[in-house]
This record gives C-alpha cells, sequence and structure tokens, in this order.
C-alpha cells in the first residue's frame, strides 16, 4: 500500500511537471520600454572620434554551407580592411523568422543587435518597430546616391523615395525545367513554356507512367509557396494588396481572389487531378528533391535554387531555366524580387557603432563584393555594375543558366504591382496564402471559397497588426 | 507504532523541527529547481494569458479573460478533437506494438539479446533525426517506402500531402520512437514476474492466451499504467515530428495543440504570446484531465504486488 501511494505521487509529480513545462514554453517574453525616438545618420567623423575598435554584430540567416561561407569570406575581408578600427561580428539567427522573433525579444531587453538581416515580408514591421536608422539618411550624410543599385530591387525597400534598408541577397522566382525530358518528349527546349496552357501542353508530353499504372515522371510539380501567388499575381500585373500594394497608404485588403488568382488554382487543381501535376506540400525542399530526381519535368523556384538544382541534376540530366511563367499570353507585369535586407539598428546605439555598421553595409555592396556574392551563391547582385566586372562575366559564360534571372529582371517594369505588397502582416499572408492553396489543391474547399475565406480571414490580421502599433 | 510522540515532549519536539529542517535542506534544490523552470513560467503563462500583445510581443493591457475567449471557436475545438485523436493513434500502438515484441522476447532463447537492443534503439534517437529519416521515407516525390511498394507491385502513397493519411503518418514516427523506450521498460516487467506465480499458474494448466491474459498482464499492470500515463503526455506534447514533417498541414490535418502554440507564438512574425499562453494553459487542463481520468480509471484495475 505504501509502494501504491509513492507511485502515485511520483507518477502524478512526472505528469505535472511535464504539462507545467510545455504550458510554460508559451510565455516567455520580458519587459522593457520602447521610445520611438528618431535618430539621424552620424558622420564619417564620429568613428575617427571613436576610442579602439568598434564592434559590429550582426544578426543573419545564412546558414547552410555556401551562403555562410561566402558571408564570412566577405566579412573577414571587411575586418582585415578595417582593423584596429572596426570588427563585424556574424551571428548566424537561424531562419527569418527566428532572426525576427530574437530582435523583438532584444528590443524588450534593449539589446538589439547593431545590424540584422530581415527577409522582404518583414520590411514594413521593420519601419514600424522605429528601432533602426534608414540607409538614405547615412547616403543623404555622405551626399552620395543609391545610381549603382538595380532599380527594381531598390524599388522593394523603398517607400516614399526613401531607401530604408540596403537589400543585401536578392532573388527572383524562375521557372527550371529538364531538357533531357523535353527532348525524349518531343518538346523543344529552345521554347520553353509561358502560360499555364503552355505548361499543361507540354505536361501532356512529358508525363509518363509505368505498366502498373504508377506515374514514374510528372510534367510539372511546385510547392505551395506563397511566394509564388504573389508572384503569378505580380507577373499579370495585379496589385497584391490595396492602397497600391500597400506604397502610397497603408494597406487594410489584401487582394488574394482576383480573377486571375482563382484561374491559376483551378488550373492548377486540374493538373493534379489529371495527374499531369505532383502535389508535394508546402515543403520547397520535397519540390526540389522531386525535380532534381526527376520525378517532375517543369518546377518553379528562386534564383538561389540553381546551384542545387544544376549539382543535383549533373551527370542524369540538363537544367535550363526560363521566365517566370504568366497566367494569360496577354499579362504584361513580371516578377517581384524577393530576398533579404540590411537595417541598421538606431536606439541604444552608439554614434560609432551605427557608422560602422554602415561601411560594413556598403561594403557589402560594392560592385566587386556582389559580383563574388552573386557567383558563389547565386543571388542576384543587388548593384548593376557587379554584373560588367570579369569575375561575373566569365561566371556567366560558363553558367549561361544565370542569365535568364538578368534578362528577366532588365525586362522587368517597375510598377506598384512589381513591387509587391508591402504590409506588416505579410508573413502572415503568406501563411494564409498557403493554406488556402493547400484547400483548393487537395478539394477541401473550392477554389473561390479557399481565396475568399483567405480574403475574410487577412482582413482581419490587417487589421490587428495597425491595431498592434497603435496606427 | 506503539510509541506515539505526546506533543508536550520537549525532546520529541526538538527532533522534529530538526527532521522537519532537514528534509526542507535536502528538499531545497529540487524545489529551487521546480520554483525556476516550472512555478515561474506557470506564473508567467497566468499573467501572459490575460494581456494583450503588442507589435514585439510584449505583454499590454489585461484583457481579463478575453484571450481564453478567442478559442471559443469550433476550429480551436477542431486542433483540441485532433489532438485527442493523435493521443489515441499514438498511445495504443505504442503499448500494444511493444507488449507484442516482449512477450516472445521474455523467452530465454539464444541471441534474444541481439533482437531486444535492436528493437530498443529507436529510444537512442532524437525526434529531429528521426523525423529527418522519416521525411526520407515518406517524401512525396522520392519517397523510398513507396519505391518498395511500388517494387512489390503496390501503389505508393501521399504520406504526408494527402490530408487524411498526414496525421497516421506523423502518429507512426512517434510509435516508432516510443517503441523503444516502452520495449525496455516492458523487459524489465516482464524479467521481474515472480517465477514461483508463473510455476503455481503453469500447474494450474495456465496455457498461451489465458497465461498471457490472466497472468503475465495483471503481473504487469504497474508498468503498462506508466507507460500509457507517460506516452499520453509524450503525445500530447508531440512538436518536433510535426514540425520538420508537415508545419501542421495538409489542410490542418496535423495542426495540434502543441504545434498551434508555435503558430501562434512564433511563426510568421506573429508574437501573439497572450494567446499563445491561453492555449498552453489548456493543454496544461487537458493533460491533468487526462493524466486525472487515468489515475480515476485505469489505476484501479493496476496490480502493484
Amino acid at each position: 500500500m505504501r509502494r501504491h501511494s509513492r507511485r502515485r505521487a511520483s507518477a502524478l509529480a512526472l505528469t505535472v511537471s511535464g504539462v507545467l513545462l510545455a504550458a510554460g514554453c508559451a510565455g516567455a517574453t520580458g519587459g522593457g520600454s520602447s521610445d520611438g525616438e528618431r535618430v539621424t545618420a552620424p558622420g564619417p567623423e564620429v568613428l575617427d572620434q571613436a576610442e579602439g575598435v568598434t564592434t559590429v554584430t550582426f544578426w543573419h540567416s545564412m546558414g547552410g554551407g555556401a551562403l555562410g561561407d561566402a558571408l564570412a569570406a566577405l566579412t573577414d575581408r571587411f575586418n582585415e580592411e578595417n582593423e584596429g578600427s572596426i570588427r563585424v561580428e556574424l551571428v548566424y539567427k537561424n531562419s527569418y523568422d527566428d532572426a525576427l522573433t530574437a530582435y523583438k525579444a532584444a528590443i524588450s531587453s534593449n539589446q538589439t543587435p547593431s545590424l540584422i538581416q530581415v527577409y522582404d515580408i518583414g520590411s514594413q514591421f521593420m519601419i514600424d518597430s522605429g528601432q533602426t536608422i534608414p540607409v538614405q539618411e547615412f547616403a543623404d550624410a555622405d551626399g552620395v546616391d543609391f545610381d549603382d543599385l538595380q532599380p527594381n530591387i531598390a524599388g522593394y525597400y523603398s517607400i516614399d523615395d526613401t531607401l530604408y534598408s540596403m537589400p543585401f541577397n536578392t532573388s527572383m522566382p524562375l521557372m527550371y525545367f529538364n531538357v533531357d525530358a523535353f527532348e525524349e518528349a518531343g518538346l523543344d527546349p529552345d521554347n520553353p513554356p509561358r502560360t499555364l496552357a503552355d505548361i499543361r501542353e507540354a505536361a501532356e508530353a512529358l508525363t509518363e507512367t509505368d505498366a502498373a499504372g504508377n506515374t514514374t515522371r510528372y510534367g510539372f510539380g511546385a510547392a505551395i509557396y506563397g511566394w509564388f501567388l504573389e508572384q503569378w499575381t505580380a507577373g499579370a500585373g495585379l496589385d497584391m494588396c490595396d492602397g497600391a500594394n500597400g506604397r502610397e497608404e497603408r494597406a487594410s485588403e489584401v487582394l488574394i481572389d482576383q480573377d486571375t488568382q482563382v484561374e491559376l488554382l483551378q488550373w492548377w487543381k486540374q493538373m493534379i487531378d489529371d495527374g499531369l501535376a505532383l502535389n508535394t506540400g508546402r515543403e520547397t525542399s520535397a519540390a526540389q528533391d522531386a525535380f532534381t530526381a526527376g520525378r517532375t519535368a517543369i518546377t518553379l523556384e528562386s534564383t538561389g535554387s540553381l546551384g542545387d538544382f544544376l549539382a543535383g541534376a549533373e551527370g542524369r540530366f540538363e537544367v535550363d531555366t526560363a521566365f517566370y511563367p504568366k497566367v494569360s499570353s496577354e499579362d504584361a507585369g513580371g516578377p517581384i524580387i524577393g530576398g533579404a535586407s540590411l537595417w541598421i539598428s538606431g536606439p541604444g546605439h552608439e554614434p560609432a557603432e551605427q557608422r560602422a555598421a554602415w561601411e560594413y553595409v556598403k561594403f557589402l555592396s560594392t560592385a566587386d563584393n556582389q559580383a563574388e556574392w552573386h557567383t558563389s551563391t547565386g543571388y542576384f547582385p543587388t548593384n548593376r555594375a557587379a554584373l560588367e566586372t570579369d569575375l561575373d562575366r566569365e561566371w556567366r559564360a560558363e553558367n549561361p543558366q544565370f542569365d535568364t534571372a538578368v534578362d528577366q529582371l532588365e525586362a522587368t517594369e517597375l510598377t506598384t504591382a512589381t513591387q509587391g505588397c508591402l504590409a506588416g502582416a505579410m508573413p502572415k499572408v503568406r501563411q494564409l496564402a498557403e493554406e488556402a492553396i493547400e484547400a483548393a489543391l487537395t478539394g477541401a474547399k473550392s477554389v473561390e471559397d479557399a481565396l475568399g475565406d483567405a480574403r475574410e480571414a487577412l482582413r482581419g490580421e490587417m487589421s490587428a497588426y495597425t491595431d498592434s502599433i497603435g496606427g | 507504532m506503539p510509541n506515539v510522540p505526546l506533543p508536550s515532549d520537549p525532546r520529541r519536539r526538538a527532533r522534529r523541527r530538526r527532521d522537519i529542517t532537514l528534509a526542507l535542506a535536502f528538499l531545497a534544490p529540487s524545489l529551487l529547481v521546480f520554483a525556476v523552470f516550472v512555478f515561474f513560467p506557470l506564473g508567467q503563462a497566468v499573467f501572459l494569458a490575460t494581456r494583450g500583445s503588442d507589435l514585439f510581443g510584449r505583454p499590454t493591457v489585461s484583457v481579463g479573460f478575453g484571450n481564453f475567449a478567442k478559442l471559443l471557436t469550433p476550429e480551436f475545438g477542431g486542433v483540441l478533437l485532433l489532438t485527442l485523436g493523435y493521443v489515441v493513434l499514438v498511445v495504443v500502438p505504442s503499448i500494444v506494438l511493444p507488449l507484442a515484441l516482449a512477450v516472445p522476447m521474455a523467452q530465454r532463447l539464444p541471441g534474444m539479446r541481439l533482437f531486444r537492443t535492436a528493437f530498443a534503439l529507436p529510444f537512442a534517437y532524437s525526434v529531429a533525426a528521426a523525423s529527418v529519416v522519416f521525411s526520407l521515407l515518406y517524401n512525396p516525390g522520392t519517397s523510398v517506402l513507396n519505391w518498395v511498394l511500388e517494387s512489390l507491385g503496390g501503389q505508393g502513397r501521399a504520406w504526408l500531402t494527402d490530408p487524411s493519411l498526414a496525421l497516421v503518418s506523423v502518429a507512426l514516427v512517434t510509435v516508432w520512437m516510443n517503441t523503444g523506450f516502452n520495449l525496455l521498460v516492458l523487459s524489465a516487467a516482464l524479467a521481474g514476474r515472480d517465477e514461483e506465480v508463473l510455476e503455481a499458474a503453469v500447474l494450474d494448466g495456465a496455457r498461451g492466451p489465458s497465461m498471457l491474459f490472466r497472468i503475465t498482464i495483471p503481473l504487469i499492470t504497474p508498468s503498462l499504467f506508466f507507460l500509457v500515463v507517460v506516452t499520453t503526455l509524450n503525445a500530447l506534447q508531440s512538436f518536433g515530428q510535426i514540425f520538420i514533417l508537415t508545419r501542421g498541414g495538409p489542410n490542418g490535418a496535423t495542426g495540434v495543440l502543441v504545434y498551434s502554440i508555435y503558430d501562434t507564438a512564433f511563426a510568421n512574425n506573429a508574437s501573439d504570446f497572450g494567446l499563445a499562453s491561453a492555449q498552453g494553459l489548456v493543454l496544461l487542463l487537458v493533460g491533468l484531465a487526462l493524466a486525472a481520468i487515468q489515475f480515476g480509471i485505469i489505476e484501479r484495475r493496476v496490480h502493484y504486488q
């Protein structure tokens, strides 16, 4: 009997502590205050006046081998060149989401890093946070301009003609296809599909089944990725949000159920139902695996995946790239750039530290360094002059697939549609877009209902965000 | 206990006080750990659950039970039902499968040790490592499992992208992970059976199924009960396998409670710590309720020797 009660007590204690831990996990934040004080950019003199070495902490999300190594190599060179005055310390903060979560906690405890890399869709949040100094102010203080910046890239990060953050790693969506499969199916790889109808026609020729009725190759397969929906929308020249994509006034509505988007999802669902497209879910790596394994012949991905695709398909089939397709042939828009940019922290940081961060940001943006970044990672160079460097020219001559991205960006006219939607709730927009696509593709909801419900839900998310900033 | 101490006895009172002091001194380290890692976070969760969240996830004004009121939706009810369904999908096979393996392995045959080690190995895996391995098995485009099925003339399945299958696929990973530990516990329990009882049962004519269900299982009920409670709580807190394999999808088919907490607090720049804490407290209540039910109903049938 004694043994009984002791066991019982210890099992209950185990039960309670286990659940308590799980409950406690949800609540870990600190107190602190935020003051939206406006900080102006210090000039170059503050560094001369500073004593000793000024340390810049840089939170980034460039992990995974090639990216992290390339950033470390550039940073080491910067530290060598500025020995005795500036030292940049790289802190890898895992994914963009994780970095932003950590940044929020740091705001509460006044421990923000000097510099942080934030994904494109976090831009409005960063502006609203009031924690940063626009890079425009540093440039104005120095009397320099951003003429070298590729205009479409600068366009994304500019609001009211002010460049808030410095674009760093920039990507664009492309269509990738398996050249060998095209040739086998009697398709012309020099004339790849350009519209939904084209892709379907090609997919009908590309899809193969074995004797047992299992599909061995699907014509098409792309991840359920909200970014792609934004791209199709911009490709049709349409804004994704009201307020001219949030560029003229704060967006309050996500225009996610327009005819173009409905047409796209109906096409996509039909492709899956007819066995012409493979649904690999929301995980982008699954769609990439399917393409490199030869299970899908056409896919959509960012320019940043080209290196992996070339390596993955090496010796088995040839990979080529084409412009991101359009929903219909009349669509006159173009793709939106994606990726991340660099934000310099203001409040709570010494002028010398702010200035040192700016020096580092400038260093990363030079033509030579962007050429090095481009050729070692596949991210698009933000500096136009980088494309004219010998390094970049030779590399593109060897890897002509990278030219597609250059041509595509040059061919894209900068409009509010191709600037992309600027909204604080943008990460949520992408998540709910993915849920809507998933619901439509799996048949849980009709395309119209899925998109209509998402628009309804996003109206709430957008106003909740606006409420949270007290705007 | 013939010598009941009288409260007026000063020597005994002094000793009693010394005992209490000593007990407290020994308990202090664990109480401190509990305070820091359990009681404080719990208090914090209760506090946050009654607060709104600002742009940076900092607690703002009191909203009373507002966060809990927000949970009174069919969607959240669906999350709770899904979580319970997942727990059942995990717990039942996590007990039955190791039992089915442990009983034959309790025979003293040569080479059994090798099997026991092999079957217990999943115990040594981390959730992340196991999930990555299973993501290769389940991969929608390049599934190893489908390759095997198709080579055998069967049909491949969309393990993670079919909404009706995804929860089962994730539960399977959890069952696989649980099997190792549960097998160890059950093997130890079987080895600890009283030889005399077994011999007596054999003499009385117990064989096969009647031996298993009338003798063996009643003898190991303490271990079985322990596993039911622990496995239930583990299942309730599953996160890693869902985060890595399905991210709650497709169509929310694997969006169990802990994933929902993560989604509210950390994903997509959300930072609604108030609502997430409220969900965390619901998780606490669900865990306590399940444990209470188990202690109230199942433990009555547990046979302690």
